[in-house]
């Protein structure tokens, strides 16, 4: 995990960080449809760019098993494994808030 | 990192080109055909990932109209100056924007030629045309009908007839639509449009009805659709499935009548959505099969017909996910990366792709489906476990709720093609 999370930030300094970088993990450029990689006005979905790991990771755990209550994360959290979700948390964390 | 042997591997699964290594001389050449929500976002990921790429974007509008909240427009909670959107953001970001139509393409000599008579080399070529009408399969349902009995299932001019129609109707007329048989543009919008015209009519012109005929027996959320029609707009919208006669077997325009199996229907205010293929484009590419719609296989969406071309979004055959913009653009954004990947001679990830596609039933009443996607046997098919439509019962303000984030997802995904 924290080896993981030193190459996709190594990954992004190298590349210059875009929000799409080409190195992004399966599914993650799904994300960006609601989870705007810039500021949106008069959005309610919150960003994920740039937040904590640990907490992106707890998030899509919780929606997975359902404790977290949620409309629709629930039911996208539990397309994706542990493993998965940890590299997804790892490349929106390294990317610029 | 994938090796070369796992690659060949793979792209033989797949059936994709052998890469042409066209980076490693220099800079590949990419034409996207289309600039709606598959193409645009494709043309603006590649320049993204790679500024040494050449991309140009081919379409003839200078201004794109959406269609998604468009069925907000009919029911005057928005302007249809709110669904368009311009190019200038793309251009910003380094594209080609050549303002025309691509009216031939040569598969063999990786040519595609323009309205105006230029012709463009291309490394890899994106179709994302989005639909086409099959004219003709509605006897008497052609583009002149149209004038009279509006699909509006492309945003724009069709939208602004229908709903001045609608506002022109008396009190207590009846509206008359007839849905599609599968697979056409966006599963769940012949209901939502269903569901806001009625919001609209039980404001203005409650004494009206709204007859939904359909060409199947099952739609997408109905359960939801049905158990909000009856909770919201009791009595005003009665569905006519397939087996009780809905299948739409011909038109006339000159009185507004829908002849079905079973009787015939005149209407105050008629719309049809007709039966749809890729838009025309794919067949001439050669991309298209006897269905209209495009195979492709499933990781870069490379066309199953012709090496080199690769079809998104509306006009692809991409296995259990729906035609969507949410899922074009999820598709736009894999194939854009397994292209820069593929032009550097190294194999594209096995992709996971997302759709989420919402439905409003009133103004702050919003419902979902889902589905979480990947590779199996040469198609995308849904991740087992994942995915559905809303709660059946909606706790607290869930509604409400879904009608908000239906929004932020549009303006998210415009300002991220667009903005
Ligand atoms: C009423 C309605 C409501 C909808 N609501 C939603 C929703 O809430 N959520 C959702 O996710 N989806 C929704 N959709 C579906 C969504 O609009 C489509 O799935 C989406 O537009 C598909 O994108 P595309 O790139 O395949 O095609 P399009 O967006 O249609 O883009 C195709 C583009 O290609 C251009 N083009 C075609 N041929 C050529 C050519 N030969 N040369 C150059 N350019 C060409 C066209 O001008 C067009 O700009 C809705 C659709 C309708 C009709």
């Amino acid at each position: 995990m924290g080896r993981l999370l030193l190459s996709v930030l190594a990954l992004a300094l190298l590349s210059g960080g875009p929000a799409q970088a080409a190195d992004a993990p399966p599914g993650a450029s799904s994300c960006t449809g609601c989870h705007a990689p810039m500021k949106v006005t008069d959005s309610v979905i919150p960003r994920i760019a740039g937040r904590k790991v640990a907490d992106i990771v707890t998030f899509m755990r919780e929606y997975r098993s359902g404790a977290w209550p949620s409309s629709v994360m629930g039911r996208i959290a539990k397309g994706f494994d542990d493993q998965q979700t940890e590299a997804i948390a790892a490349w929106f964390g390294a990317q610029p808030e | 990192m994938a090796t070369r042997r796992t690659f060949l591997k793979l792209a033989g699964a797949a059936g994709l080109a052998a890469p042409s290594l066209a980076s490693a001389q220099g800079a590949g050449r990419v034409v996207v055909v289309g600039g709606g929500f598959g193409g645009a976002i494709a043309a603006r990921t590649l320049k993204q990932l790679d500024p040494k790429l050449s991309v140009t974007l081919v379409e003839p509008n200078p201004i794109y109209t959406a269609c998604p909240f468009s069925n907000s427009v009919l029911a005057n909670l928005r302007e249809i100056s709110q669904q368009q959107f311009r190019y200038d953001g793309i251009k910003g970001a380094g594209v080609t924007v050549a303002e025309t139509s691509a009216t031939a393409v040569d598969a063999a000599a990786r040519t595609v030629t323009l309205a105006d008579g230029t012709k463009l080399s291309w490394d890899r070529l994106v179709l994302s045309p989005g639909i086409d009408f099959d004219w003709g399969a509605i006897p008497g349902y052609d583009e002149a009908a149209a004038q009279k009995m509006p699909h509006a299932w492309k945003a724009g001019a069709q939208t602004v007839l229908l709903r001045q129609q609608l506002q022109d109707m008396k009190d207590g007329g009846l509206v008359v639509m007839s849905s599609p048989p599968n697979p056409f543009r966006c599963p769940p919008g012949p209901y939502e449009r269903a569901s806001l015209i009625a919001y609209w009519l039980s404001i203005w012109k409650p004494k009206s009805k709204l007859l939904l005929l359909d060409s199947k027996d099952t739609f997408s959320k109905q359960r939801l659709f049905q158990n909000g029609w009856d909770q919201l707009y009791p009595g005003m919208i009665e569905w006519v499935p397939l087996s009780k006669g809905g299948k739409v077997t011909s038109v006339d325009p000159a009185t507004l009548t829908l002849v079905t199996e079973f009787g015939s229907h005149k209407a105050d205010v008629a719309n049809v959505i007709p039966p749809q293929k890729a838009g025309v484009i794919a067949a001439k590419a050669g991309v298209a099969d006897r269905t209209g719609w495009c195979p492709v296989e499933p990781v870069a969406f490379e066309s199953t017909l012709q090496r080199g071309i690769h079809v998104l979004g509306d006009a692809a055959i991409m296995g259990a996910m729906p035609k969507s913009a949410f899922a074009a653009n999820a598709q736009a954004k894999v194939c854009a990366a397994a292209i820069v990947e593929l032009l550097a001679g190294r194999a594209p990830q096995q992709p996971l792709l997302i759709n989420t596609c919402y439905s409003l039933l009133a103004a702050d009443y919003g419902i979902s489906i889902a589905g979480v996607y990947r590779p199996d046997k040469g198609l995308l098919a849904e991740v087992p476990g994942a995915g559905g439509v809303s709660a059946l019962s909606a706790v607290g303000g869930l509604r409400g709720q879904e009608a908000l984030y239906a929004s932020s997802w549009f303006r998210t995904v415009t300002a991220e093609t667009f903005g």
